[in-house]
């Protein structure tokens, strides 16, 4: 037990902190900020501003900042900074100032519509996130500032931390979310008829938007499939913190993670398409690269009978 | 790693988990943290309770306002909770009115501006509105019950 305890903080380091090539941490903001940076292109925020204070109900964050809800232009000239920073930090182009840029204005910029009437939850994690590869050496590889730098990066713990703040703050989003029906309403979540009745609700238009498929209200009519569903819920999203420690856990469990969010879009309307980005980060790209890398001088190289002959 | 920038990355870690493991613990929400509780709460009857805003055209027809580009950034599900929260405050009656005005006013001007095709409206009114739930909701146009709210009628021509 003693030399249990006593290997804790080196596991905390090895889960932390061993060394990873640049690579993936710079794949993961590029195809991260890229899907972000098309994603929110035609959002306008600026509407925002025209919403009247009659409706404002602040977060704790703007209370706590005493940030208030700007005017239309304000907001337009504000979008348009992060626009371009969102972009900057895709290229890697001054991607420590671009990422920093991202995570001020992004913090007031999604957190603004929160101020009013109700708090979801599609985009939260994009703002830790936003904040996590902000502090992050994402840049030093797979963008324009390591191109004109010219010397690559070598492998450290600098970029691995990052990625593994970010897989396990998702992880514990899940977590919460198993958490939260068990601790409300226990066993009860998918042992009585609340996800049918959930489906059949939903099609009154009460979300923030319509479900894609009307698929909900068979699925609320067949018990086997509901109940089902709920138990499957409840057990994923308890169970996907286990993605950050079994590889063989990993894959199925990030996909019925995805497929629950897909899920909920599809059937029950809330839009939590952006939510899907953050998987990038599960992505382990420099062993893709070193695959794709190792792929074409297999395809060319001569065959080792060949090679024995001559 | 140098010995400050590794204190500054714990200190980023214990805010990041930190503040996930206080809500979830505490069962709040203190944005961009959570403790996720959306859909949580057993549902037990089929009862189904909406605040909901209705256009009121020049023949004093009603519309439910359901299309996204009607009302927005206002959507379904922050009107209803929004407005219920101010209703339930005391004395919300003023505010109440001139967030339901701000709606009309919104809905007339993203009609002017080509956002939406709906029609002209005079007025808008906000219900609270019951269903018994029933499959395809095919229920919805007649409500079980509907109680005036807020109502709020264009001056002038």
């Amino acid at each position: 037990m003693t030399r249990r305890l006593a290997m804790l903080p080196q596991a905390w380091l090895r889960f932390w902190f061993s060394p990873e090539p640049a690579a993936s941490l710079g794949i993961g903001r590029l195809i991260f900020f890229t899907l972000l940076a098309f994603f929110y292109l035609p959002h306008d925020f600026s509407a925002w501003g025209t919403v009247s204070l009659a409706y404002w109900q602040p977060i704790w964050l703007f209370r706590w900042l005493h940030l208030p809800p700007l005017s239309p232009g304000a907001i337009s000239t504000l979008q348009a900074i992060w626009k371009v920073a969102l972009f900057g930090a895709a290229a890697g182009f001054l991607t420590r100032t671009s990422m920093a840029v991202v995570a001020v204005l992004g913090t007031y910029l999604l957190g603004l519509g929160h101020n009013f009437g109700q708090v979801y939850h599609f985009d939260a994690i994009l703002v830790i996130a936003f904040w996590v590869l902000a502090f992050s050496r994402a840049g030093d590889a797979w963008s324009m500032d390591a191109w004109r730098r010219g010397s690559p990066a070598a492998a450290s713990g600098e970029y691995r931390w990052p990625v593994q703040l970010i897989l396990v703050t998702q992880a514990l989003v899940f977590f919460a979310a198993g958490v939260a029906k068990l601790w409300t309403s226990g066993a009860q979540w998918f042992l009585s008829d609340h996800l049918a009745l959930l489906l059949q609700r939903v099609q009154y238009h009460i979300s923030d938007a319509d479900p894609l498929v009307p698929w909900g209200s068979f699925i609320a009519s067949t018990p086997l499939l509901y109940h089902g569903m709920a138990l499957t819920t409840v057990v994923v999203e308890t169970a996907y913190p286990l993605a950050l420690f079994s590889r063989r856990l990993r894959a199925p469990l990030v996909v019925a993670g995805m497929a629950l969010v897909v899920g909920i879009r599809a059937l029950m309307g809330p839009t939590f398409e952006h939510f899907l980005f953050i998987n990038v980060f599960w992505v382990p790209w420099h062993r893709l690269l070193r695959i794709a890398d190792a792929g074409p001088a297999r395809r060319t190289a001569p065959p080792v009978s060949s090679v024995q002959e001559t | 790693m140098g010995k400050v920038r590794l204190i500054l990355v714990h200190g980023l870690i214990a805010i990041v988990l930190g503040g996930s493991a206080y809500d979830i613990l505490t069962r709040q929400e203190h944005w961009p943290w959570s403790n996720y509780p959306m859909f949580a709460q057993v549902h037990r009857t089929s009862v189904l309770n909406w605040y909901r805003l209705y256009g009121v055209d020049d023949r004093d027809r009603e519309l439910p306002l359901l299309k996204p580009a009607y009302l927005w950034p206002l959507d379904q599900s922050r009107l209803s909770i929004g407005l219920r929260a101010i209703a339930q405050e005391d004395g919300s009656g003023p505010r109440l009115r001139e967030a339901v005005a701000n709606a009309l006013e919104r809905y007339e001007d993203r009609r002017r501006a080509g956002e939406h095709d709906g029609p002209e409206l005079r007025g808008m009114r906000l219900y609270s509105v019951q269903w018994d739930v029933v499959p395809y909701a095919t229920n919805f146009e007649s409500p079980s019950s509907r109680m005036l709210v807020a109502e709020v009628m264009r001056s002038g021509p």
